[in-house]
């Protein structure tokens, strides 16, 4: 009967039940959407990462690379190649996880040049043809060709990169080695591609070579400083790196998030965004709660009054007002979450156009088009919030109601 | 048998800022069985001593009894269920739950009493019936007339049983047929079930019905006439 009568209180003043209920869901709305946007982006961007350099997981020596007291890569070391390539191969080979894997020589900060112009370049020597099943650089040219002529010598350079130099298809470009005798040498690459992966921070630096002309620089034949792994599901991935890690004791075995510190930072931001979105949309909630529900109470003084005088205790009318609110956030949170289900939904499918900002995205390397992407997590966690501000909200009306005198609230008009 | 025992009770307002005396020093007992009528003008203290003969409210000294329990013992909590178990109440301007069917609002208060469910249902529909409402179990405050409303209240306060039942003015808002219909039922089940009534009133057609007439005049009993009726 209690909860007969707090359903029925609530539809005595539809319109402000229903403002209430509105207010709710758009709130729940609004707050599945923007993190799920925010989630999308990120998520884009750890897509991009992977697809477009990093791979899954990667594997290499553990003296190449130098890192801080944090694990942030500091410096990469040229001369440490990875110890023992086939038994690595091997156990890639024989992992079912495994979906493709290849195998990269790389040079850190070479000096690029191009007619009269200098900068600085990171030289990743691939296989074109096992590269394609890891990466999808391949995709991403926009101009010339990926690594087609058999000629030796031949470089992909990004799009950025040749706006920067001036330069196009077929024009020098001349990389300055320290091969791994430590004598300098200066080598001249043809560009035969030009890509863009839309990631300027990558695009800025990052070129690539065939391993075998890298490798002939460097002054080694077969030899790799990194193999980058695609598994079948990226669900696997901490499964798999664990694998690694136990059966090549001596390599350094690191997942996605481990090798690109900022995705690590974007999954700290979405908690943390998603923490604070939550306290504020409660904090607003609580004090919109708070007023509908005491303006329920002081125009009900009398029949609360009443419904003491005849015998209802202070616990019962406690939980009848707390009952209110709470049957309020039950109806209104799932609103919200439907909404913002039905919206995030639409979006992920079609995509969220930001063209118009992509320009200073780029530049962090995020996706112009976002697809939102929302979570069970994320529903529960607002489900949680509402009850538990409704709840909250509904402590102060309740105290107002149970402190009322029966004597005095029944001849209240 | 003496049910309600009120002895040298002062109710005091205000205390400590300007003191307003609404009873001064009443005596009243009231036997199992009658039908009285407290009246007197406004401000003669007559709805202060109803509220304080109910339990709704505590004198400033004095002494009250209630069916042998003497409310200066209980604690509000205590007051809250011996007002449940005990005391009906009938209040001038009806106070039923508005979103409850006239139903639901007899079984509330029995809901309170923790009562069986089919004992609910049947006590209600009886007493619906006895105050001539058999045909408005379903409807709701707002699709009742003031002198339903208030046939209403009054099988609400006699559905926990309880010793005896209080009305404040139950007339004052209702038209002369409502109130003469109002009068018969309570006079009948009076009679018939031997509830005692109170009622706080300054109507004469409720005084006439009424076999005590307790009249009050500045907080104090003035006289308190017998009727045989």
């Amino acid at each position: 009967m209690l909860l007969k009568i707090a359903w029925r209180n609530i539809w005595r003043s539809k319109l402000r039940s229903l403002v209430v209920i509105g207010s709710i869901a758009i709130g729940v709305w609004s707050l599945v959407f923007l993190l799920s946007f925010s989630r999308g982006m990120i998520m884009t961007y750890i897509e991009k990462a992977i697809e477009n350099q990093t791979s899954h997981i990667q594997i290499h020596n553990p003296a190449f690379i130098n890192a801080d007291e944090t694990n942030n890569e500091i410096e990469r070391s040229p001369l440490n190649f990875i110890n023992d390539l086939d038994e690595v191969e091997k156990v890639l080979e024989a992992d079912d996880n495994v979906k493709a894997y290849a195998k990269r020589s790389y040079a850190h900060q070479v000096f690029l040049g191009v007619a009269g112009k200098t900068g600085v370049a990171n030289v990743y020597g691939i296989n074109p043809e096992k590269e394609k099943e890891v990466t999808n650089i391949h995709n991403l040219i926009i101009e010339g060709d990926y690594f087609e002529k058999k000629k030796r010598n031949q470089i992909l350079i990004s799009r950025s990169q040749a706006e920067n130099y001036n330069i196009g298809l077929r024009k020098k470009v001349i990389l300055s080695f320290t091969d791994k005798n430590g004598n300098p040498t200066k080598v001249s690459f043809r560009v035969t591609g030009i890509y863009d992966t839309r990631n300027q921070l990558q695009d800025q630096f990052n070129v690539y070579v065939r391993q075998s002309d890298l490798n002939r620089e460097l002054g080694t034949i077969d030899q790799s400083h990194e193999v980058a792994i695609l598994v079948d599901n990226v669900d696997q991935v901490k499964e798999t790196a664990s694998g690694l890690e136990a059966l090549l004791g001596t390599q350094l075995v690191r997942a996605y998030d481990k090798i690109s510190p900022e995705i690590e930072l974007f999954n700290v931001q979405i908690q943390l965004s998603t923490f604070i979105f939550t306290f504020i949309f409660m904090l607003g909630l609580i004090f919109g709660i708070i007023n509908t529900m005491l303006m329920a109470v002081l125009e009900r003084m009398r029949e609360l009054g009443m419904l003491m005088a005849i015998g209802m205790n202070k616990g019962k009318v406690f939980r009848m007002i707390t009952l209110e609110t709470l049957l309020l956030g039950i109806i209104s949170a799932p609103i919200g979450m439907l909404i913002g289900w039905v919206s995030v939904g639409y979006f992920k499918k079609v995509g969220l156009d930001l063209s118009n900002f992509s320009k200073g995205m780029q530049k962090f390397g995020l996706s112009e088009i976002v697809y939102p992407e929302s979570s069970t997590d994320m529903y529960i966690t607002f489900g949680i919030a509402v009850l538990i501000t409704a709840l909250l909200g509904s402590i102060y009306p309740a105290l107002k109601a149970i402190r009322l005198r029966p004597v005095e609230a029944i001849h209240k008009i | 048998m003496s049910i309600i025992s009120i002895k040298e009770v002062h109710k005091t307002y205000n205390e400590k800022t300007v003191p307003v005396h609404a009873l001064r020093g009443v005596d009243l007992e009231i036997q199992e069985g009658e039908f009285t009528a407290i009246v007197g003008p406004s401000g003669s203290g007559k709805t202060t001593l109803l509220n304080i003969i109910g339990g709704l409210d505590r004198p400033s000294k004095g002494d009250v009894a209630l069916a042998d329990t003497a409310l200066k013992s209980l604690s509000d909590n205590d007051l809250i269920d011996f007002r449940k178990n005990n005391i009906g109440f009938i209040f001038q301007a009806y106070n039923l739950i508005p979103v409850l069917t006239a139903k639901e609002n007899v079984e509330f208060v029995m809901l309170l009493q923790n009562r069986p469910k089919e004992e609910m249902e049947a006590r209600a529909k009886e007493l619906l019936q006895s105050v001539g409402l058999e045909d408005k179990l379903n409807q709701r405050p707002n699709q009742l007339s003031g002198g339903q409303q208030q046939r209403v209240a009054v099988a609400r306060a006699l559905a926990p049983k309880p010793k005896f039942v209080l009305a404040d003015e139950p007339t004052a808002n209702l038209d002369s047929k409502s109130t003469a219909d109002l009068l018969d039922i309570m006079a009948r089940l009076n009679k018939e079930e031997k509830i005692t009534f109170v009622f706080s009133t300054h109507d004469s057609r409720v005084i006439e019905r009424a076999r005590r007439v307790v009249n009050m005049v500045d907080g104090k009993i003035t006289t308190d006439e017998t009727f045989d009726r």
